[in-house]
């Protein structure tokens, strides 16, 4: 059940109204089965099991471990819940990109493969809740948190259905008390959730999938352009891919705080990073913080005695694994690489980088500032081709015809380089495009306070508070695309 | 010299700054420069002039100062 489709807006209110209504010792129940409805919604009952299995094994290694006394005991727990959990994972997602890998290195190397071709399987919302249940069991080694004794709030806390098929990935310590807490309605927070759903719904139909257009235009056959057309095409992924897991996010978080449930806020103006490992502080920051927390700093630590060379192969792997985790693809690998590399190069780079700005007296202007954000901006739009492209093949075309002709030099010179990204879709979608994008930056400037939870939504004028329900609600009503194919991109992970 | 002012002596020399003065309840927060990169070099300046080890645990659930302090203590003392 696509969060922009009319069966989740049916949905939602219900069960909140069930939810309100509910006793409170009931009201767990609620929840669960509404999210086991959700989840079994998309009609792939493997799904359901696989959900079942997962909770049930971090279940049992979370109490075995708190149970267990020695230390060796204690990690061979650990150790089993992750690779129990890893299994599952790798089992769903990554069989047929192992087996046909392994197919094309044996007839590299002229050998007799008995290797099969694996069918794929369905696996939304499966990479979340895996790396939650082993955010929860690494928490419970390093005794950071108790184990959940109650097995209905632990599948909870992995299937809540706002943030379950794309998260935000959320720490047990940061949910389970939320989910264990009486509710307690609260005008002001229903309010704002309906309007951070409605928000998010705005990005998604009205910008995201509009940017989409050109986008595809441009993306599903690459070879047809060349110049400017790939440059914004390039650009437009960044803002689109930005909108479409924004908006999602939003609406994830508004439909929680319907439940008194404040999620992890995902995402804080992540283009304005002024450097690649700022913008990691910026983008998905529930899942970097688990790369962070889980991945890099174990390893940085175990090769701490090679200086910043250890700190560097750390940065690789934990980001390897990010590119990993989004996909069984080689564009995905070679994403997270680069983001890798280009923190990697950062460690060496630094000392120095201080040096030079001051040199250059620079340091802490503005005009360092926006070079910055620039250069960031475009490291990771570089990045993105990779995650974009279906094959490296195309990745590599785009990156080798940025350049080809000559820059356009006069107006009727550009309008005739990007009339090829207008083919498909016309000005006027420019249009609606543009005048979104203004309201967007008007919310923001009205929500900037709201989010950092400093400011309320009754301390905002009454007129502002209306127009821009309206704004939101004629886009999406009248703008909004409603395509049955256009689902949130980040669902596929 | 007290374990703190030796813990400060190092402080000093790893984030190239005099003038810090750490205590207990000090978190990265409230040292500038001092970011996942930076702590690497504190932790092995730590690991070489007390000639201790710590283990992945301990790295992995120091939240302040006060932390580092017991860890080192409890690591001299045995």
């Amino acid at each position: 059940m696509p969060f922009n489709s009319l069966n989740y807006l049916l949905f939602l209110p219900i069960v909140y109204l069930v939810f309100h209504f509910a006793p409170e010792r009931a009201r767990w129940v609620v929840l669960i089965v509404a999210s086991l409805f959700f989840y079994a919604f998309l009609e792939v009952p493997y799904l359901l099991a696989v959900l079942l299995l997962v909770a049930l094994t971090s279940y049992g290694f979370g109490i075995w471990l708190d149970r267990a006394r020695s230390a060796r005991a204690r990690r061979a727990l650990l150790w089993g819940g992750v690779a129990a959990n890893v299994t599952i994972l790798v089992a769903m997602k990554y069989l047929p990109f192992l087996s046909e890998n392994l197919r094309a290195l044996a007839a590299l190397l002229a050998l007799d493969s008995q290797i099969q071709p694996v069918r794929a399987f369905v696996a939304i919302g499966v990479s979340y809740y895996v790396f939650q249940a082993i955010s929860y069991l690494i928490d419970i080694y390093l005794e950071l948190e108790k184990p959940e004794r109650h097995l209905g709030y632990f599948a909870l806390y992995l299937s809540f259905f706002p943030k379950m098929l794309q998260g935000p990935i959320e720490r047990a310590g940061d949910l389970l008390p939320q989910l264990k807490k009486p509710y307690r309605f609260d005008y002001d927070n229903v309010r704002y959730g309906l309007l951070l759903f409605l928000l998010g719904l705005f990005k998604k139909v009205v910008l995201a999938d509009r940017l989409g257009l050109y986008v595809d235009a441009v993306y599903n056959d690459v070879h047809s352009f060349t110049g400017l057309p790939l440059v914004l095409a390039t650009y437009a992924y960044a803002l689109q891919i930005y909108l479409d897991f924004s908006g999602y996010t939003d609406m994830a978080l508004g439909a929680a705080r319907l439940f008194d449930i404040k999620l992890t806020q995902n995402f804080n103006q992540p283009y304005l990073a002024t450097s690649v490992a700022d913008f990691w502080r910026r983008w998905h920051i529930s899942f970097s913080r688990w790369i962070l927390d889980y991945i890099f700093k174990p390893l940085q630590m175990q090769w701490r005695n090679w200086k910043n060379w250890g700190s560097a192969a750390a940065l690789v792997a934990a980001f390897l694994v990010s590119g990993i985790w989004h996909g069984a693809s080689w564009g995905f690998v070679v994403w997270g690489g680069l983001h890798g590399l280009y923190m990697a190069g950062s460690v060496f780079y630094r000392p120095y980088q201080k040096k030079l700005h001051k040199a250059l007296g620079l340091e802490k202007t503005r005009l360092l500032r926006c070079w910055q954000v620039l250069v960031t901006f475009h490291l990771v739009c570089f990045a993105w081709i990779f995650f974009r492209t279906s094959t490296l093949a195309d990745a590599v075309y785009v990156i080798r015809h940025f350049a080809v002709g000559a820059p356009p030099t006069s107006l009727t010179s550009l309008k005739v380089a990007i009339k090829p990204l207008f083919m498909s879709t016309g000005f006027g979608e420019f249009k609606v495009l543009l005048a979104a994008a203004f309201v967007l930056l008007i919310m923001n400037q009205l929500l900037c306070g709201l989010r950092s939870g400093s400011a309320s939504l009754s301390a905002i004028p009454g007129y502002r508070r209306w127009i821009s329900y309206y704004l939101l609600a004629v886009g999406v009503v009248f703008f909004g695309m409603y395509n049955s194919a256009s689902s949130f991109i980040y669902l596929q992970f | 010299m007290e374990l703190q002012e030796k813990l400060n002596e190092i402080f000093c020399q790893v984030f190239d700054d005099d003038d810090i003065r750490i205590l207990p309840e000090m978190t990265a927060n409230d040292v500038e420069g001092w970011d996942s990169l930076s702590h690497v070099n504190l932790i092995v300046a730590i690991e070489s002039r007390f000639g201790i080890d710590f283990s992945q645990k301990e790295l992995l659930t120091f939240k302040d100062v006060g932390d580092l302090l017991n860890c080192i203590r409890g690591k001299i003392a045995s």
